[in-house]
């Protein structure tokens, strides 16, 4: 059987769909289906501890000359100095956690031109310029390592830079024009929270720029940019961890945000107000499973199932110019619609019932489509396509296409067992005891 | 609550060491505390609490999950528990809000000195050890039934200042901020844990009003070195000079009074001092 795409990301012009498995990227091409670039991510896990390794071993080697030239007259010295242990390479013990190596998050920028991705491996992040008039359409611009795991990015609104947040709560602005990565000594964050960052935008108003950022704690943080060092504000109004920052494509003001906790919040972040609630609870709870109780050690008699949302996003039908809102939550076999109105009142319209759960949900703008990665055992169709209609309602659609995208995914597994983690965002919940 | 005697809290002291003695007088004294708001007791009933019973190893980390209490915006935070004598009944409003913060507060040797300097300001002393912070709460409720009058503007919370300091304060609210003897995590994969980064000294400026001042003070001077930097790199502050400092009755206090100032003192060590004012923001930001 085939491994679900993990991430799967269409162009705004329709013509292509970005998707990832594992350590592996494609592009197909939504026209026809056929593959026209991929990228795979030839580091193995190994990549950092046999870097620490060297740069031990080179630290050693370094000692021992000084060793050498300094303590020359010192002959017991010298001798002590071939005792010295060479580090071995560590290698995991039985019942360590397995290490994963796959790519984390896929951004393309408006114009369908710029592709950026971030690595476990080495911990980078990797742009691409996309032409796809060239055989591969993938061209591998720029590979930047970080000091520690991104795992958020965005692209300035100028194309510029790459804006990069990683797991120890900083920001790193890298150059896309420049062309030599940076030393990684030599980055410097734009912005930090002491939080593991999960997810930022940048967006506008009135001609300048800013950027959000938002944490595993409840924090969405606005600061100026590329001023970042100036904040703006905060929006307060979660009361659990966040996973998802969408500002809506029709209206550049509202924000609307989501992660661990039943509801949905919707801003205008630049007046830092919050607009309304969306609660989600009453509309998934059927769709919950055992999958969603708290791990065993935090179970108890009044446990509830926890929702995770994973993944957020707005359409202007352009027929009958209505603004929607489709929702995704993690493990749930069902994609929420729902109607932003005027005065930011959100009316639920549909909930499709799936056969499968979704990994990830993409949108082609300019079809009024929805593409979908089913987590199946499916060996040739992997991916769903669902029509937008004037009402807001979904239709699975059927198209030839998801066969031959779901074909040029090459990475089998022989059972479910072997899917690497699909579901991994309720993991950012808080269970503190002390 | 049952009345707490005196005696009760009187602890033989022989084998205080020994840790279920050190929680027995704590259990106490929340009794105490717990107790406190319902029985009436006699002037100076209550002796000061003692910190050998509350010690706590100096470190603490600042990125763990703790099961900490913070309010989800400034507004929904409730002054009035803290400051009971600062709350206008009739008005259902805080009469003043906290201007001055110390960050990392310690046993409080700073905010108890500070309490009568700044007497119409409301003081607050945050402490992310728990056991700390317990004492430096025993210790002004024993001031204020000491002295009914003073002591009525200072307060102490549990919490984590680099994560939740935004969940406490609106911004530009506080005039001063101050770091004294902060932990100097030395290992340079710790330097992220220091109180003073430049990332966090946006937040800082977030929380301080322009014009206000950040007062750093180290015996470590490594760890000086490092934070007089990173004040100086960042944008919106400046450096305050050694004319200023002279001047300055808190640099004054902040040197003298505190807890691990005073142990430095007796071991005649060095301290480092730097403060910084807050520039105001550039004109293109918001």
């Amino acid at each position: 059987m085939k491994h679900p795409f993990q991430i799967i990301k269409a162009s705004s012009n329709g013509e292509f769909l970005v998707t990832s498995v594992k350590n592996t990227v494609y592009v197909s091409s939504l026209k026809d289906g056929r593959l026209i670039g991929t990228w795979c991510d030839e580091l193995d896990s190994s990549y950092t501890i046999l870097k620490q390794h060297e740069s031990k071993l080179k630290k050693l080697e370094e000692a021992e000359r000084e060793n050498e030239e300094g303590d020359a007259s010192k002959k017991t010295k010298t001798n002590d100095s071939k005792a010295v242990k060479v580090p071995k390479i560590p290698v995991p013990g039985p019942g360590a956690p397995q290490i994963y190596n796959y790519i984390r998050t896929l951004e393309l920028s408006k114009e369908g031109d710029i592709l950026v991705l971030t690595t476990d491996s080495d911990k980078s992040v990797v742009i691409f310029k996309i032409d796809l008039s060239a055989e591969n359409c993938l061209i591998q611009m720029k590979r930047q390592p970080l000091p520690k795991r991104p795992c958020a990015v965005s692209l300035s609104l100028d194309k510029k830079y790459v804006t990069v947040a990683d797991k120890f709560g900083d920001v790193y602005n890298i150059s896309i024009d420049e062309q030599t990565a940076s030393q990684e000594k030599d980055l410097r964050p734009i912005l930090g929270h002491v939080s593991m960052l999960v997810d930022i935008a940048i967006c506008e108003h009135g001609g300048k720029s800013f950027i959000l950022s938002a944490d595993r704690d409840e924090h969405i943080r606005v600061s100026n940019y590329p001023k970042s060092y100036v904040i703006k504000g905060w929006l307060y109004g979660h009361s659990s961890f966040i996973s998802n920052l969408h500002i809506s494509s029709f209206d550049s003001n509202l924000l609307i945000s989501g992660g661990g906790d039943d509801y949905l919040c919707l801003w205008n972040w630049y007046d830092e107000k919050l607009l309304n609630k969306v609660q989600l609870r009453n509309l998934v709870e059927p769709y919950l499973t055992d999958f969603h109780l708290p791990p065993e050690r935090f179970l108890s008699e009044d446990s509830v199932k926890e929702i995770s949302i994973s993944k957020i996003l707005t359409y202007r039908h352009p027929t009958s110019d209505s603004n929607l809102l489709f929702v995704l939550c993690e493990n749930v076999k069902a994609i929420l619609v729902f109607k932003i109105e005027k005065d930011y009142t959100v009316n639920h319209v549909q909930t499709l019932a799936l056969s499968t759960s979704l990994v990830d949900l993409t949108l082609i703008e300019s079809d009024s489509v929805l593409i979908g990665s089913k987590d199946t055992d499916s060996q040739t169709e992997i991916i769903e396509f669902y029509s937008i209609k004037d009402s807001g309602n979904l239709e699975v659609l059927d198209n030839e296409l998801s066969k031959s995208i779901s074909s040029s995914n090459k990475i089998e597994v022989n059972s479910r067992e072997e899917f690497y983690p699909l579901y991994y965002i309720n993991t950012l919940r808080k269970r503190s005891e002390h | 609550m049952a009345s707490v005697d005196k005696r009760d809290l009187n602890v033989p002291t022989a084998e205080a060491s020994n840790e279920s003695k050190k929680k027995q007088y704590r259990e106490k004294r929340k009794d105490f505390r717990d107790g406190q708001k319902n029985v009436s007791f006699e002037e100076n009933a209550i002796e000061l609490p003692r910190k050998r019973f509350y010690r706590q190893r100096a470190h603490s980390n600042p990125f763990s999950d703790h099961d900490l209490a913070y309010p989800s915006r400034p507004d929904s935070m409730d002054w009035s528990q803290l400051y009971p004598q600062f709350y206008d009944q009739e008005k259902k409003a805080m009469t003043s809000h906290v201007e001055i913060a110390d960050i990392g507060c310690g046993y409080g040797g700073l905010l108890i000195s500070l309490a009568k300097e700044f007497s119409d300001k409301l003081i607050l002393g945050m402490e992310i050890r728990v056991q700390v912070t317990q004492y430096v709460q025993d210790r002004i409720d024993v001031l204020r039934r000491q002295e009914e009058d003073n002591y009525q503007n200072i307060a102490v919370l549990r919490g984590n200042a680099m994560k939740f300091l935004p969940n406490f304060f609106h911004k530009g609210q506080l005039s001063k901020m101050f770091f004294c003897f902060p932990d100097p995590h030395f290992k340079q994969r710790k330097h992220k844990a220091r109180i003073i980064t430049s990332t966090l000294l946006s937040e800082y400026a977030y929380v301080l009003r322009v014009g206000g001042v950040i007062y750093t003070i180290t015996d470590v001077e490594d760890l000086h070195n490092w934070m007089a930097q990173h004040l100086e790199e960042h944008p919106l502050f400046q450096r305050l000079d050694k004319e200023w400092e002279e001047q300055d009755k808190c640099v004054c206090i902040m040197t003298n009074s505190t807890e691990e100032g005073k142990k430095v003192s007796r071991n005649n060590g060095r301290k480092w001092i730097a403060c910084f004012e807050r520039l105001p923001n550039p004109d293109d930001c918001d």
